[in-house]
């Protein structure tokens, strides 16, 4: 297809203007707001015990998400593509469910499971707090999480085919050898991308987390909470820019540290 | 030698293999000739473990394997669509057994090097499959599967996705491998010429049946039913019969075509046919024929010959089958 000059140009300028008003400008607000009183400021504002207690607490979510998502994440997309199951479309369809279900049903429906009063309350009144402790938010971030690592290496999976398993099976590999050296490495890039997504979206849960959280600054806050309860209960408003921008720090370095990573295993 | 024995293997409703039963001599290079379809894949992909036999058993060098898992085969096998370690070197590919095997690295290295010289890959160590050509990764490939020292070489249209010049050469160049490492090679093809080309043995298979199996020339000049007769080598019918097209003589004469046939046991006897047209085929010239009864049909003749009869198109010529290579199916001896 030709496209006019004009037009090319003018498509240009419209793709651009609207990323820079959606995106680009909200984040460089918050940035400026940040910086504008200074850097020793910025570090005092997110290294408040309850800052600090908040970044701890999302990294162990995310510390705690990213394998157990790997692990499933992958095994039930080989399950998905590989497998020749009564159910294989059911469990299709399950996969999406969180994407589907709003974030505050999955809290509610959590309380209701491991609540005092839900199904498996007996292990709260044992004294193991899910709800309103860090149980139940990892269990939160799960679930939200859930689809990403299957829904990105699902498709490579498919695209890769099975003949290179085949063919090192007949070289002698067997599964786990396969799987290591063949499969896994056929698969990285859209594993990286599904741990990527799983990340961010576990750094930055709100909803399903807000539920099942007792929300004490301090002890049962993770960092999107926190930028919450600033803005909201504190009013500090610069408060929430500065933990605003530590998250999204954290989510560029684990972007630009999984690009590394893999570079340099690519090239080995 | 490898023996599949009353090997069965349904999907859903179709039959790929329908009670086969097949024995490969050591040493040899066999051919599993057929159309689509007629589960020469699925034959070969049974001996090598990546398909599940329904019934039947497979042994190599007299050990069953019919449920030991492909590893333990002792195979080495060789896809259509080369089946290339994508985020490996070509030397990783070629030492990807040896490594599993957990050889020392100064063998697998030895090895590896001289693997890639055989297969005229010297100096392309460290490139990666994508950057060769099917070619390339095809003799890559075939290095890999050799590497581990196999009882058996397995190969899956290995040529299919090839271009014809390069399939040529290939396949002359496997022959000449086999010649020096005489591993027992089964190969899949649909391709009679291949067949022919490459294959000390051929076994024609048709809807999940072996229809015949035997060395080249017992196949295309006695075979042993309509379908081996038609699958190797172009056919034209005559009288009814079923003829190879150089095996048609043409006469100018009526008398003397009779005289001749005469001599000919069981010969569909002397046909006239006008001549529809004169294809000069380098060596040979085709003619395009039609019978009294409308039937058309092909006679291949030599560039003398044709000279002698000086054919014109649409004059009438009387044709008369020669040769020994009609379809043998009322002689029980050669049917299987």
């Amino acid at each position: 297809m030709r496209v006019s000059r004009g037009t090319r140009l003018s498509l240009r300028v419209v793709a651009l203007g609207y990323l820079f008003v959606l995106l680009a400008v909200p984040i460089g607000v918050i940035l400026w707001r940040t910086f504008e009183p200074g850097l020793s400021e910025f570090i005092a504002s997110i290294s408040t015990p309850a800052a600090r207690s908040a970044l701890n607490l999302s990294l162990l979510i995310v510390a705690i998400t990213v394998p157990v998502n790997v692990v499933f994440g992958v095994a039930t997309a080989l399950a998905l593509v590989r497998g020749r199951f009564r159910g294989r479309g059911l469990l299709q369809a399950v996969v999406d469910l969180p994407f589907a279900v709003s974030p505050i049903v999955v809290g509610v429906s959590l309380i209701m499971l491991w609540g005092a009063g839900g199904w498996f309350g007996a292990l709260d009144r044992a004294g193991f707090q899910v709800i309103f402790g860090i149980p139940g938010m990892v269990l939160a971030t799960i679930f939200v999480t859930l689809p990403f690592v299957v829904r990105e290496v699902e498709p490579v999976l498919h695209e890769i085919g099975q003949e290179q398993e085949q063919a090192a099976s007949t070289l002698g590999a067997n599964g786990w050898q396969t799987f290591w050296r063949i499969t896994l490495p056929a698969i990285r890039w859209g594993l990286t991308y599904g741990v990527v997504l799983t990340v961010a979206r576990a750094l930055g849960e709100f909803g399903a987390v807000i539920m099942v959280s007792s929300g004490f600054p301090g002890v049962s806050q993770t960092l999107t909470l926190l930028v919450h309860s600033r803005y909201i209960d504190d009013h500090n408003t610069y408060g929430a820019y500065a933990a605003a921008t530590l998250l999204m720090g954290i989510a560029l370095v684990v972007l630009l540290l999984m690009t590394l990573l893999d570079r340099k295993r690519s090239d080995r | 030698m490898i023996t599949v024995t009353s090997a069965r293997k349904d999907y859903g409703s179709f039959t790929a293999l329908d009670d086969v039963s097949l024995d490969i001599p050591s040493g040899s290079l066999t051919a599993l000739l057929g159309p689509s379809g007629s589960g020469k894949s699925t034959l070969l992909r049974a001996i090598a473990g990546l398909e599940e036999l329904d019934s039947g058993t497979v042994t190599i060098e007299g050990r069953d394997v019919t449920d030991e898992p492909p590893q333990r085969r002792g195979i080495g096998f060789v896809f259509q669509h080369y089946a290339a370690f994508k985020h490996m070197t070509v030397r990783d590919n070629v030492a990807f057994g040896l490594t599993i095997r957990k050889r020392p690295k100064a063998e697998t290295a030895k090895k590896v090097d001289e693997l890639l010289e055989i297969v005229g890959l010297d100096g392309f160590q460290h490139r990666y499959p994508a950057q060769l050509s099917g070619g390339q990764r095809q003799r890559m490939a075939l290095a890999r599967a050799l590497a581990v020292d196999p009882q058996v070489l397995l190969l899956d249209e290995p040529f299919g996705a090839l271009d014809a010049k390069v399939r040529t050469d290939l396949r002359q160049w496997l022959r000449r491998l086999h010649d020096e490492v005489h591993v027992t090679t089964v190969l899949v093809t649909h391709d009679q010429e291949e067949a022919l080309d490459v294959a000390d043995r051929i076994a024609v298979l048709n809807k999940g049946r072996i229809e015949q199996v035997g060395d080249p020339v017992t196949l295309y000049e006695r075979p042993a039913n309509d379908f081996v007769m038609g699958f190797l080598g172009s056919v034209a019918h005559l009288g009814g019969q079923l003829v190879r097209p150089h095996d048609i003589a043409l006469e100018r004469d009526r008398a003397t075509a009779l005289a001749l046939d005469a001599k000919v046991p069981d010969s569909p006897g002397v046909i006239d046919a006008v001549v529809e047209r004169v294809v000069p085929l380098g060596f040979e010239v085709r003619v395009d024929l039609r019978a009294d009864s409308g039937e058309r049909f092909a006679a291949q003749i030599t560039r003398r010959d044709a000279a002698e009869l000086q054919l014109r198109e649409g004059e009438t010529i009387h044709a008369r089958a020669v040769g020994r290579s009609s379809v043998v199916d009322h002689d029980p001896a050669l049917a299987i």
